[in-house]
């Protein structure tokens, strides 16, 4: 494959950068994406259960939004938070297009007993079973479990009480760990 | 909500060691470019297509459509600019192949694309192209206007854009005096 890392980019200052995109400079533009979109294409593609064509639409999506945007950031917060902020909104505009929302179903369909907690797991493994994990619960899980966000970030980012993803996420961890529980009686 | 909620230590370690970027393809990178560009959030490079399009003068933008119109229009702006013999040629040749009126317009097209390619590539060149040089490209893109502007005029005689540029060209050659006794723009 293609493609760019973001390691080997010169360090320059996201602001700067960010200044010169809007006086026209497509290089600043280009240096920006380039140390940007390795996390973004990562977040979208799990947020969006592994679907490569989405995620990279949810990313050209998110560096239009933010184009369009860059002159009312007030650089309050990280560049990169920020951009991560609109990647969300996108993602969940994307799966709201694709109908796949099923969070009110799925607890119904959860087992009444807790699944045991996993302790070696393969990486593929996981991203697996969080793939497969209905969209606003694997939502809150991968922004909480792996991108490392607060319930109250992430209630404000999605709009909705912190109870409310607190409450995801537990379903989401037990829909996770019966994947990942070894099948018994084989 | 239970004590089972929270993730143990190798849970931890299992989300932590999930990768947080991916490299994406390069052809992305320039699909998001291309995106930007066709919104206007990122000014088109000069050298492409779109750039020319783009970057072209008033002027030019004149010449576009009288370069189109003037293909269209054949044999009669031939008349007009004493070119006959070259109109007359294009239009036999259509004739003669038998061309749809589809080809045809596809014909104009690509010519009207490379005379006003060759245009902007001029008016690119504003600090090597010398005087006289750019005086008989402007004159060039003028008279393709003016000739442009009569077709229409023929096709739609109450078109009002026609009849602006053609008043607009005649105020301009009235204050300019007689016209030179020759031409020195060869047309298509």
């Amino acid at each position: 494959m293609n493609a760019v890392a973001a390691s080997d980019l010169p360090a320059s200052p996201d602001r700067a950068l960010a200044e010169q995109v809007l006086a026209g400079d497509e290089g600043a533009f280009r240096q920006l994406y380039r140390r940007h979109t390795p996390r973004l294409l990562q977040l979208a593609l799990r947020l969006l259960g592994g679907a490569e064509a989405d995620a990279e639409d949810v990313v050209q999506d998110t560096w239009i939004k933010a184009v369009e945007k860059l002159d009312t950031f007030r650089w309050e917060s990280a560049f990169g938070t920020w951009l991560h902020a609109i990647a969300l909104n996108v993602s969940r505009e994307a799966l709201r297009k694709r109908g796949r929302r099923q969070e009110t179903a799925f607890p119904e369909q959860m087992e009444p007993s807790a699944p045991a907690p996993f302790e070696r797991v393969e990486v593929m493994d996981l991203e697996r079973a969080i793939a497969q994990l209905p969209d606003g619960y694997r939502t809150v899980l991968v922004l909480h479990d792996v991108e490392g966000f607060t319930h109250e970030e992430i209630a404000e980012q999605m709009g909705v009480a912190a109870g409310t993803t607190k409450s995801q996420l537990f379903w989401a961890r037990r829909a996770v760990r019966a994947q990942l529980a070894p099948v018994k009686g084989g | 909500m239970n004590g089972s909620d929270e993730l143990t230590p190798g849970e931890k370690r299992a989300f932590e060691a999930l990768p947080k970027e991916r490299a994406a393809r390069a052809e992305l990178e320039t699909q998001v470019v291309a995106a930007l560009e066709r919104r206007g959030l990122l000014p088109i490079p000069l050298g492409t297509a779109a750039g020319r399009r783009r970057h072209v003068t008033p002027w030019l933008v004149g010449a576009v459509a009288a370069a189109l119109a003037l293909f269209v229009g054949g044999f009669a702006a031939g008349q007009y600019f004493g070119a006959r013999s070259g109109a007359a040629a294009v239009l036999s040749g259509v004739q003669a192949s038998g061309a749809s009126a589809a080809q045809v317009a596809a014909h104009a097209e690509r010519a009207g694309t490379m005379y006003v390619a060759a245009l902007v590539a001029l008016n690119q060149l504003t600090d090597s192209a010398d005087a006289p040089t750019r005086a008989r490209a402007k004159q060039a893109a003028l008279t393709a206007l003016g000739a442009a502007a009569e077709e229409v005029a023929h096709l739609a005689p109450n078109d009002p854009l026609a009849a602006a540029v053609l008043r607009g060209l005649n105020e301009r050659s009235r204050e300019q005096g007689p016209a030179p006794s020759s031409r020195s723009v060869v047309w298509f």
